[in-house]
């Protein structure tokens, strides 16, 4: 894959860079963004299914997964069905990371901010792959577990559901971490009908539980 | 009858086509547990066995894939349960048919070490158990595998606790990987080292898309070639599969040409494929490959082919080396990485792997060292050691193909080491010695190494895994013997055939000029044959010799290779121009402009005039210390201030070199214990912080990440510690965090904790009983300074 400005400009952030000057640094950036261009191998897969709204939560039909919390519930209003997204950059962009720290950590730290952006391009690219094919339906932005309330236990079932080890290589760790690490899971709404528009705020984002920007009370930029 | 017989008894054997599309047919829900119907439904399975033995499957697969105690941690069955129901459906399905059952076992679902946190003797023993419960079956199979490094721990379980037939077959991408980088001739190279019956591909695409796959494998094994493919590739919204059973099975013969044997189909495929699969192979002929194997060594995604000179690299080897007897002694595994990935940069393509010293127990480095350098480093390993029982150890965690060093003429060895290279599948160095010593004559060299090949091709090693090392005599010394050692060599490479390798630094020990004498003696070795030289890559001498004499040999077309070394004509660019008030000789505007090789550079300058501690306290510290609240005003940012830290680590390793060579022992501050903890696999900000600590003058204890609660007590007890410092990523994975606490506040009461990491909070650092949060890597070293001075 080749990383987009926007990735790069999404990794300087995620490496703090807020209105500094990154000159120096670029040179560094360059040199990491074509390293991990050439690692990652970028995957996903999606799968739609109808939902149903029950008093234990949201029912996804044909499958035993019902999403439980009322985030999901918020986000699903108005939806007859949702899409379950599973992503990866794959292994090379971990293993990359890993061989950088043993001898450049800077460049390994830059390459991590990089690989987390970049992921969410892939994300991004599936979405639009999925408005265009569902053109007279509306879509709702990504949902993923450990977003509001609703919890990475969640990783495991959605992970089988769309037997994701299989096909890209995507697995949960016991303690709920996606491996590859550069990975996400999402749940998208599909509703017939256009959809009241939602602040997609910090709550939404991947960095949510690392953010340092958040945890000062402040706010990244992006 | 056995598989064996079969094999040969049968032009093709066929296999059966998917068991969980069949499933969904019937009812089963997806994320439901597919192996549960053995016990609750076992009509719908034996019912699937049955349509597809009366379709041509000669061995059917039992519904044991996903039957692991990990998969099965929340069903309420045991594997044993599970497993024993399934070959029973199967082999009541298969009676009186003439089918056999196959024990069939897919991946665990969680990622070795160190992408994920499952150990290899973890691995090792889940397969065991599934194994063992699967011990009425007929043979195993192993497939949809994607980890070499997992699949490897599966053979090795079944080898050790039964002795049936074992089929494996790996799933690849369109790109000629695996999910977890692992290339075709890897996966055959290991695989057919480590014994197994017959392997292939299944999975992930269809017939025509895995064409350049089986091709590849067909020229990369001489065991029978097995292929399972999807039947096509899948819709992404519908997940319906493209082909249908007819255009499979034409897809399917066009392979027989490159030497399929047993087939089969895996996702989307039905009874009605098998059948007309059968009905088309019925009438052909299998067509058996001829490869022509070569001596190779790899990893998963790196196989050296040995059809040319390959560079050894001989520097992770502490023999005359005061600072790497010091990192052995210390346990400090970051130096030896640093040793490897120098050579790595200048070009190595074999990395050969000594930690013998005495006082340590090299067994338990030799595994430490192997998992350290197989997780950055993508070279084969040459596992060196003269205890057979440390070479098992290394061979048996090693990822892929490995080279022994070495096994020699003395009977001895021969008993011991020979068994363990055919075991794991390694190829071998034989030393042209035995107990008489080293012969002085070419002549008897040769006789040794002759002996050596034959007693290895007795036990099934094949003279292409034999490497033959010739021994290099002094010069200074055995003036006379230099000859003989290239004769000899000239007659193992034409004679025997084999690959010879030589040691070549020792030639010049005690004569001035060494690198004149190693570079020329490297070069009439190789012209001689020398396939595998021994050396020290980061000397620019002897990499210019090997390059220029494949170029001269023509190994390297059209001197690309050479070119892209030597080519440029424009000078290596200079340092940039220094900033204000700075000059050449400025360490500080080093640290600040992050230029690594310029603060190595300028350390090793003054310590020729200045004393070691006046450069760290003078220079280093202050300009630390100055990045350090830059950081802190946030004039730069973390990856500068990384960039810096990463020099001042270049500057402190010139710096303990130095006193190591001058037999000073390098102050400490004292000692701290880092680890990410149980559970979590992010180690990124460990990491940083351990590089600013070590700047700092103190010496850290790294226990890596996804470390048990009770091995950091342990290690702080046992090395006196009295700063832990731990990290966590994920809300998951922070009650581990707070149970190290506890278990420290209980065993070793007078230890400080500090904690950093995404998720935590002051507040929740103080709520799990940590004495110190640190908000950055930058706080880390402010508390050390606090609690250790």
């Amino acid at each position: 894959m080749t990383l987009s400005q926007t990735d790069i400009d999404r990794g300087l952030i995620y490496m703090g860079s807020r209105g500094r000057d990154v000159t120096d640094l670029m040179p560094l950036v360059t040199r990491c963004a074509g390293e991990l261009g050439e690692a990652a191998a970028p995957l996903y897969i999606y799968k739609y299914f109808d939902i149903e709204f029950t008093g234990e939560g949201i029912a996804l039909k044909g499958t035993e997964l019902t999403l439980s919390g009322e985030s999901i519930r918020a986000h699903l209003n108005g939806c007859r069905g949702c899409i379950v997204l599973c992503a990866t950059l794959s292994a090379g962009a971990d293993k990359l990371i890993r061989t950088l720290s043993a001898y450049d950590m800077a460049a390994s730290f830059v390459t991590d901010c990089l690989a987390s952006s970049a992921i969410e391009s892939v994300c991004d690219e599936a979405e639009q792959e999925m408005r265009e094919r569902l053109s007279d339906k509306f879509l709702t932005w990504r949902f993923s577990p450990g977003y509001g309330d609703l919890p990475l236990t969640l990783q495991p079932p959605l992970v089988s559901l769309l037997d994701a080890q299989k096909r890209i290589g995507l697995t949960v760790t016991d303690s709920l971490m996606l491996v590859p690490s550069k990975s996400v899971t999402a749940i998208i709404g599909v509703s017939d009908k256009e959809l009241p528009r939602k602040v997609r705020g910090c709550t939404s984002c991947n960095m949510y539980d690392s953010c340092k920007f958040r945890k000062g009370g402040d706010h990244c930029g992006a | 009858m056995e598989l064996k017989a079969l094999l040969e008894r049968k032009e093709f054997v066929y296999l059966d086509g998917a068991m969980g599309t069949m499933l969904f047919d019937k009812g089963l829900k997806m994320g439901e547990i597919p192996e549960l119907l053995n016990l609750t439904k076992p009509e719908w399975i034996i019912d699937i066995h049955r349509q597809y033995i009366e379709a041509g499957s000669d061995i059917v697969y039992a519904n044991t894939f996903g039957a692991n105690r990990y998969k099965l941690s929340r069903s309420g069955k045991t594997v044993d349960e599970v497993v024993r129901a399934a070959i029973k459906n199967a082999k009541q399905a298969a009676e009186g048919a003439n089918a056999y059952v196959a024990l069939d076992v897919g991946p665990i679902g969680q990622l070795l070490e160190p992408a994920g946190t499952l150990s290899f003797e973890e691995a090792y023993d889940i397969f065991k158990e599934i194994v063992i419960a699967g011990e009425e079956a007929d043979l195993i199979v192993f497939e949809t595998m994607t980890d070499l490094y997992e699949l490897k721990a599966a053979v090795l379980a079944a080898k050790e606790n039964s002795d049936k037939p074992i089929i494996t077959t790996m799933t690849f991408e369109r790109n000629g990987r695996t999910f977890t980088g692992c290339s075709v001739s890897a996966m055959a190279y290991t695989l057919e080292g480590l014994g197994v019956d017959a392997m292939g591909i299944n999975c992930s695409l269809g017939p025509k898309e895995l064409m350049p796959l089986v091709e590849e494998l067909a020229k990369d094994t001489s065991l029978p070639i097995v292929l399972k493919p999807n039947a096509g590739l899948p819709d992404t919204i519908t997940g319906e599969y493209s082909i249908d059973e007819y255009e499979f099975a034409e897809l399917m013969t066009e392979l027989i040409p490159l030497g399929v044997k047993i087939v089969g189909g895996c996702c989307g495929t039905s009874p009605a494929f098998i059948r007309e699969l059968k009905k088309a192979f019925d009438v052909k002929e299998y067509r058996k490959p001829l490869p022509s194997l070569k001596s190779v060594c790899c990893t998963p995604a790196n196989t050296v082919f040995i059809d040319q000179p390959r560079v050894i690299g001989e520097r992770i080897n502490p023999t005359g080396k005061k600072r790497f007897k010091e990192a052995l002694l210390n346990n400090d595994i970051d130096y030896i990485l640093s040793q490897a990935i120098e050579q790595v940069h200048a070009g190595a393509d074999i990395l050969d792997v000594n930690v013998g010293l005495p006082g340590i127990d090299e067994k338990a480095m030799m595994v430490r060292a192997v998992m350290a350098l197989q997780e950055v480093v993508d070279l084969p390993l040459q596992l060196d050691s003269t205890v057979p029982e440390v070479l098992e150890a290394g061979l048996r965690v090693y990822n892929g193909k490995p080279i022994v060093n070495s096994v020699n003429g003395e009977e001895k060895s021969l008993s011991t080491v020979l068994p363990l290279v055919k075991k794991y599948g390694a190829a071998v160095v034989g030393l042209c010695l035995d107990e008489e010593g080293i012969p002085k004559t070419a002549e008897k060299r040769f006789e040794i190494a002759s002996r050596i090949v034959s007693r290895a091709e007795a036990i099934g090693i094949s003279r292409r895994n034999v490497f033959i090392d010739c021994l290099t005599l002094t010069a200074s010394a055995e003036q006379e013997g230099v000859m003989e050692t290239l004769n000899a060599l000239e007659r193992v490479r034409k004679e025997l055939g084999c690959q010879t390798v030589l040691g070549v630094s020792n030639i010049s020990f005690g004569l001035p000029a060494r690198e004149i004498v190693n570079s020329n003696f490297l070069t009439m070795a190789l012209t001689k044959g020398l396939t595998l030289p021994i050396i020290n890559p980061n000397i620019a001498a002897m990499m210019q010799s090997v390059r220029s004499y494949k170029l001269l040999a023509n190994f390297d077309v059209g001197s690309v290779d050479f070119i892209s070394h030597y080519g440029s004509t424009t000078p290596q660019p200079s340092a940039p121009a220094p900033a204000e008030g700075g000059n050449q000789n400025d360490l500080p505007y080093a640290i600040a402009n992050g230029l690594k090789g310029e603060g190595a550079r300028i350390t090793r300058e003054l310590l020729k005039t200045t004393d070691a501690m006046e450069i760290i306290n003078g220079l280093l510290i202050p300009a630390l210390d100055k990045t350090g609240s830059d950081f802190e005003s946030g004039r730069i940012f973390l990856p500068q201030l990384i960039q810096s830290a990463g020099v001042a680590q270049s500057c402190f390793e010139v710096i303990k070199e130095h006193l190591a060579a001058s037999g000073v022992k390098s102050e400490s501050k004292g000692k701290i214990v880092l680890a990410t903890v149980k559970g979590d696999v992010h180690d990124i900000g460990k990491n940083i912080v351990k590089v600013l600590l070590e700047n700092y003058g103190y010496d850290v204890i790294d226990l890596g990440k996804d470390v048990d609660c009770q091995l950091v007590v342990d290690t702080a007890i046992k090395e006196d510690v009295h700063l832990v410092g731990l990290s966590a990523l994920m809300t998951t994975t922070l009650p581990s965090m707070e149970t190290t606490i506890k278990l420290l506040r209980e065993q070793h009461p007078d230890c400080k904790v500090m904690v950093g990491g995404a998720v935590l909070t002051p507040d929740y650092a103080e709520s799990i009983g940590a004495d110190y949060y640190a908000r950055d890597a930058k706080e880390s070293c402010d508390i050390a300074k606090i609690v250790l001075g």
